[in-house]
């Protein structure tokens, strides 16, 4: 296994040497490109190299770096390898390529993505709503958004929930417990 | 005969009593709750002794048991079953997320409250409720209608305006294309 990785990893440096490899046990190969290189460097991978079968397209909100993460998971049915192809995509002009013309399940994906994150994906050709209706919100999957106020403003509570005891806390002060500061602000 | 008083309540406790043993459920099995009707209906707690069964359409069934989370796309599809049955009709909520959203209270896509747009005639609370609690649901829903209390439909209609101001503050578009109470 490690030989066949070492070896993808050399054919696909010579092609793109701008893409960044890391490495894990097993069968587990990831690699970080530009998102303009996304398309050339997935078209390569499933026409020259055996990646034929695309698993799933991750996504991720990186809030704090402002930017969105797509993870591309791709499969070798030959060689047995899983390989991640990572990018970033800034979070205020969300705009990629879309890759439905290489793999046609992507088109899917890729309106799971634009709904749930609000990235757009250009040349995708798909009605607007696939699994909200009558959405008139943010993308409800970005970090930004507040599912509670979204509740409070939309549906209603029935009282009997504001004196249930806080676990975390009733714990913590029963075993003399510190809870650290992260973890304060899930507390009610 | 019919239109004096006495004789119109006697025909309505007939009736009442005849309703409550031929009670035909319409399992709407959303979340996790469906799967607690097939013990129930089956032959470990067979409700059929007590009346209950299962009906194939809507036109034909009684009873609405909604088990489990509703989703705003799911309210939707509800409220239009709920319209197509024929009257005598009666909801129950079935499981905590009908009562007051359960573990999904702060999930942007689930409903909280069942009975804002829909008449709930008998909660089952628990989550999940175990076919005893199921059971013991659907003999209240018995007791009250046989008491002649299970006026749910009537309610719907007479505050139609009231739930259909709810079913649209959460689906606008779709309450505006759909006809009223006329599927």
């Amino acid at each position: 296994m490690k030989e066949i990785k070492d070896k993808m990893i050399a054919q696909i440096k010579a092609v793109f040497p701008e893409a960044v490899n890391k490495d894990y046990d097993g069968n587990r190969l990831d690699l970080t490109v530009n998102k303009e290189a996304v398309p050339s460097v997935l078209l390569y991978l499933k026409d020259s190299m055996g990646f034929r079968h695309l698993s799933h397209i991750a996504y991720v909100d990186w809030i704090e770096q402002g930017e969105f993460e797509l993870v591309y998971i791709l499969w070798s049915p030959l060689d047995k390898v899983k390989l991640y192809v990572h990018t970033r995509i800034n979070r205020e002009n969300p705009v990629i390529e879309n890759i439905d013309m290489i793999w046609r399940q992507a088109n899917t994906y890729e309106r799971e993505i634009r709904e749930m994150l609000g990235i757009e994906f250009t040349g995708l050709v798909a009605p607007d709503e696939f699994i909200l209706e009558d959405w008139d919100d943010i993308p409800p999957f970005r970090k930004d958004f507040d599912t509670l106020e979204y509740v409070n403003r939309t549906f209603w509570h029935r009282p009997g929930r504001e004196d249930a005891q806080d676990v975390r806390s009733t714990i913590s002060e029963r075993s003399g417990e510190e809870i650290p500061d992260f973890a304060k602000k899930y507390s009610r | 005969m019919y239109n004096d008083k006495n004789s119109k309540k006697i025909v309505e406790t007939i009736q009442n009593w005849a309703r409550s043993h031929s009670i035909w459920v319409l399992a709407y099995g959303t979340g996790c709750g469906a799967i607690e009707i097939s013990p129930t209906m089956t032959s470990r707690y067979d409700a059929e002794r007590l009346g209950f069964r299962g009906a194939a359409t809507p036109r034909q069934a009684d009873v609405m048991l909604i088990t489990g989370y509703l989703t705003v796309k799911t309210v939707k599809r509800v409220v239009r079953v709920y319209e197509q049955m024929q009257s005598p009709k009666y909801v129950v909520g079935f499981g905590s997320c009908t009562i007051n959203g359960g573990m999904y209270y702060d999930s942007y896509n689930t409903i909280n409250l069942l009975d804002r747009y829909l008449p709930v005639d008998v909660y089952i609370n628990g989550c999940m409720p175990r076919p005893e609690a199921v059971l013991a649901g659907l003999s209240k829903l018995q007791q009250i209608i046989r008491e002649g209390n299970a006026n749910g439909a009537e309610k719907y209609l007479e505050n139609l305006a009231w739930y259909k101001e709810n079913q649209r503050k959460i689906a606008p578009n779709w309450i505006a294309k759909a006809p009223d109470l006329n599927w």
